[in-house]
């Protein structure tokens, strides 16, 4: 045999090549660290500033605990409604009769529906007197001939309702993985062992999903806790404040009080870390919980059941069609009166609403800056995922880039963006008033989706096919361009989609840091809501309805599908 | 061919409960030779083929390839698996689904430069040597199970290294397929003349296939021999016990008379156990015999009464559980003809077990082997 053809060169005391790795790691985990803890540095630094005036002014003022106590009430109330509706919704999806199986993307609506839209939507619904929904409602006997109510979508109870129902997705999203993930034959030998289906569910199904709803509880307190559209469009005006608004409120002032608004957010920072360690904690290993074996799959004896289809399809009507609905009313009629005559709708809104000052800039703004993020976040994902997937050989470095990477997740969206606006406005880097900070601000945010949904990818995807490529003679590089990079590319296309979606909705951060001449759909549709015109706005609603739907359906035509969105 | 010598190779896995995966191994495989890591999951066979391989890294020791080290804890030296020239081959097969089987195969062959009609040339050669040439235009995931594994012994193979480690590679087939790739591993070797380390758990194969066979527990070599000599002179009970001596038999003195769990043993246990209290034996199923309880053992053989627990059909032979005193102890006796005095035994019969000791292996107190008669003999003429 021709040994000697195939000889490869041993590299012998070459320290370039120990050292190179090291010292780009350094700069990969820097550069994060840059963008998603420096901002969050920066706040500490001006509320503590002059003996922590920030702090002393902050927590001095009447009424902040009353914020307190309203911030928490949305985020224990709407992660308790979400908890049993995400998991009742869960349970469901897993019992449709298979002919109605496509009914399991209803419960994800939500998340795909940008929140201002579903806002909007739903103060449409429920504004006490022009409501559609309390004019339906005023037809019954028991509220007839009142002028208004009965509900009023801006109290904090409504709020917290509207939250509650969005957040259900995520638990639903949660708890349906996990639910995947269970052996069907542990809920077979339950219902064979005499157990009936709903107490199979009660002392096999739950226990078995612990993991995952303390994990999605988790993410969604968070959720609830930093919740920032809602409270704003609804609880302003009857001055319902919460931890985001009252931040969002300080940087209005004039002049703004950044170092108020940086101890504002402290609380939500602390909790949003002590979450983050609690998860980490607990599940540190996740591999403890893979129920793998077996015949795989979560299975149900029964033949399915017509009653979860109609709780999924009563589900998707009040989280997603119904306030769509009341857009597009809005949208066809002159002006906001609850009128609903068919006489009375008229184009004309939609007819100059591309003409409307700033919102087709807007709208081009929103779609190009979402597809730049994405196309950075992408590969720093990819980076970062693949890194954490050989975290064992980075001790060190490893729990570090976790942390870096979640961080983003677990504090609101608020909070970095009046860390942005400090970072961004002082040296090194003056880019407020550019594109670029927006950029910036969609990459940070998107870190923890980009990173979490390719390293799942990457752990189904398991080591062997990386393993036979280094064995076969192939370096890091060409195994990661010639064998990871093809193998995972459904997976890269799911990730863009997610990200492009959930950027194109993308408001609290964006409202921060947009510089007046700069708007994207978000923050020039809450500019037309402060000013009043309902029509405009819900046209512009559904205009990024659309957008997102292109996003959407991008998903599903790039591979992931509906997958895309169980890897979060 | 690559000689493999590795020196005081240990490795620990951390996290909650840490654990020694190899302990301070010292192994030497000469070239061209199949070397077979045989033991049960967990006795670091599989992590000693991945430090070879340079997929883990241990943390003390080191590992040469012929006079090139590859890996050596004290002089910082750790060679990339890319770098190591090696062929490997996969438990999971690992064949790339995004390739065709030509491409899968001559991946190994692009990175080493080598194309065109050579690489051509090369892949159909291999593609021929595992009967594989008609799948070459197909992807992975349209080949059965064996097919998969052919083409991924070809990837192997194909760039002619010096060194081929295989890891549980039949272990995803079933059992007729494993057969018969199994003969196609050995004839390869016999034709090409690799230097092969092979992991398994199977002692059938590693007998099969092995030059040598190195018995793992632990993280250590409990021993290394040639499979003959393993399967005839275990040296600790451990490896007895691995390699099918199922039953173990603890001999004891009693004033004089070997005792067999309470139960009087006939026989000269004295030329084997000497002057020692008790002695303890391995033997196979096949090794142990009955007869009738009434009945006068053959000369030279040790016997003890038994009680029959159960006995199973097996076609030409019988699987049979007595009890002596508390100790289990298998048995497997041909059938005979219908109606045979084996096939009319019964639960909570009394029966003869005896066996020849040739056959088992004999331990003494601190575990090690001792002379058995057989061997004696044999020493003797």
């Amino acid at each position: 045999m021709a040994t000697q053809a195939v000889r490869v060169a041993t590299p012998r005391g070459l320290r370039l090549e120990r050292v190179l790795p090291r010292l780009g790691l350094i700069a990969f985990i820097g550069v994060l660290g840059y963008l998603t803890l420096w901002p969050l540095i920066r706040l500490q630094y001006l509320a503590l500033k002059n003996g922590g005036q920030g702090y002393t002014d902050a927590f001095s003022r009447p009424g902040w605990w009353t914020t307190v106590k309203w911030t928490i009430e949305l985020g224990v109330g709407s992660l308790a409604i979400a908890l049993v509706l995400g998991t009742a919704l869960a349970w469901a999806a897993q019992s449709l009769p298979p002919r109605l199986g496509f009914l399991r993307v209803i419960p994800i609506l939500p998340i795909v529906v940008p929140a201002v839209a579903s806002v909007l939507g739903w103060a449409f619904l429920l504004s006490p007197h022009p409501g559609y929904l309390n004019q339906l409602l005023r037809l019954l006997p028991w509220w007839h001939g009142q002028f208004e109510g009965p509900g009023d979508i801006y109290t904090l109870p409504w709020i917290i309702i509207i939250t509650g129902l969005a957040l259900a997705s995520f638990i639903y999203l949660f708890v349906s993985s996990g639910l995947e993930q269970i052996n069907g034959e542990l809920i077979e030998a339950a219902q064979v062992s005499g157990s009936s289906r709903t107490g199979v569910f009660f002392r096999v199904t739950l226990p078995l999903l612990r993991p995952s709803l303390v994990y999605g509880a988790g993410i969604a307190l968070l959720l609830g806790l930093g919740q920032f559209t809602a409270p704003l469009l609804l609880g302003r005006s009857q001055n319902i404040n919460v931890v985001t608004t009252d931040m969002y409120t300080a940087t209005q002032q004039i002049p703004p009080q950044y170092g108020l608004a940086a101890a504002i957010g402290s609380p939500l920072l602390v909790f949003g870390i002590v979450v983050l360690f609690m998860s980490r904690l607990l599940l540190g290993d996740n591999t403890r919980f893979v129920t793998h074996g077996g015949k795989g799959g979560f299975r149900t004896i029964s033949p399915g059941s017509k009653l979860a289809a109609f709780w999924i399809v009563l589900y998707g009507l009040l989280s997603t069609f119904l306030p769509l609905l009341a857009l597009v009313f809005v949208s066809l009629s002159k002006f906001w009166s609850g009128d609903v005559a068919p006489s009375k709708m008229t184009l004309d809104t939609w007819r100059t609403v591309t003409s409307a000052s700033g919102v087709m800039p807007a709208v081009w703004n929103s779609i190009y800056l979402s597809l730049a993020a994405v196309a950075i976040a992408l590969p720093i994902g990819f980076i970062a995922a693949s890194l954490l997937h050989r975290r064992r050989d980075h001790r060190v470095a490893g729990p570090i880039l976790d942390f870096i990477v979640a961080v983003p997740l677990s504090i609101p969206a608020v909070i970095f963006g009046v860390g942005f606006l400090m970072v961004y406005t002082n040296k090194p880097l003056v880019l407020y008033g550019t594109r670029w900070v927006l950029v910036l601000v969609y990459v940070t945010l998107m870190i923890p989706f980009s990173t979490r949904m390719q390293l799942g990818a990457m752990a189904a995807l398991g080591n062997s096919y990386n393993e036979a490529s280094r064995a076969a003679g192939a370096g890091p590089l060409r195994t990661n361009l010639q064998i990871v990079v093809p193998l995972l590319r459904p997976a890269f296309g799911g990730a863009a989609a997610l990200m492009f979606v959930l950027l194109t909705h993308e408001f609290a951060a964006s409202l921060l840091v947009r510089a007046p001449t700069i708007n994207v759909m978000g923050t020039i549709l809450y500019d037309y809501y402060e000013n009043g015109g309902y029509p405009l706005v819900a046209c512009i609603s559904l205009i990024m309805v659309g957008v997102t739907t292109a996003g959407v359906l991008a998903a599903l035509v790039l591979g992931g599908g509906s997958d895309a969105f169980k890897r979060l | 061919m690559a000689s493999v010598s590795i020196r005081r190779l240990s490795k620990r896995f951390g996290g909650k409960t840490p654990t020694t995966a190899i302990d301070e191994l010292d192994l030497e495989i000469e070239p061209g030779e199949f070397l077979v890591l045989l033991g049960p999951s967990g006795c670091g066979k599989t992590t000693t083929l991945r430090c070879i391989a340079g997929l883990e890294t241990a943390e003390e020791g080191s590992i040469a390839f012929g006079d090139r080290m590859v890996f050596d804890a004290d002089g910082h030296t750790n060679v990339p698996p890319n770098k190591r020239n090696i062929g490997m081959v996969f438990q999971s097969y690992a064949l790339w689904p995004h390739m065709t089987v030509r491409k899968n195969i001559s991946y190994p062959l692009r990175i080493r430069k080598i194309k065109g009609a050579q690489a051509k040339t090369w892949v159909e050669e291999v593609a021929a040597l595992v009967d594989t040439t008609p799948l070459l235009d197909r992807h992975p995931a349209q080949l059965s199970g064996g097919q998969q594994q052919r083409i991924a012994l070809a990837r192997g193979l194909v760039a002619r290294p010096e060194l081929v480690l295989f890891d549980e590679p039949l272990s995803n087939l079933d059992a007729r397929l494993r057969d018969q790739v199994r003969s196609e591993i050995h004839e390869l070797h016999g034709r090409l003349g690799f230097t092969a380390v092979y992991v398994t758990h199977d002692q059938v194969e590693a007998l099969a296939l092995g030059d040598r066979l190195a018995i793992m527990n632990a993280g250590r070599i409990e021993q290394l021999a040639t499979p003959e000599q393993v399967f005839e002179e275990p040296a600790t009970e451990y490896v007895a016990g691995f390699i099918g001596m199922a039953n173990r038999l603890v001999f004891e003195r009693h004033d004089g008379s070997w005792m067999l769990d309470g139960e009087p043993v006939e026989g000269d246990l004295d030329a084997i156990g000497g002057s020692s209290q008790t002695i303890k034996a391995r033997t196979r199923p096949e090794d142990v015999r009955l007869a009738p309880a009434d009945e006068i053992p053959p000369p030279a053989s040790l016997s003890f009464p038994a009680t029959l627990v159960d006995s199973e059909f097996g076609g030409r032979h019988l699987d049979v559980v007595v009890t002596v005193g508390s100790t289990r102890v298998q048995s497997r006796i041909p059938a005979g003809e219908r109606g045979s005095w084996a096939r009319t035994l019964e639960p909570g019969r009394r029966v003869l077990a005896y066996v020849n000791p040739r056959d088992p292996a004999f331990y003494d107190d601190d575990g090690v082997l001792v002379s058995s008669v057989g061997r004696a003999v044999a020493v003797g003429t």
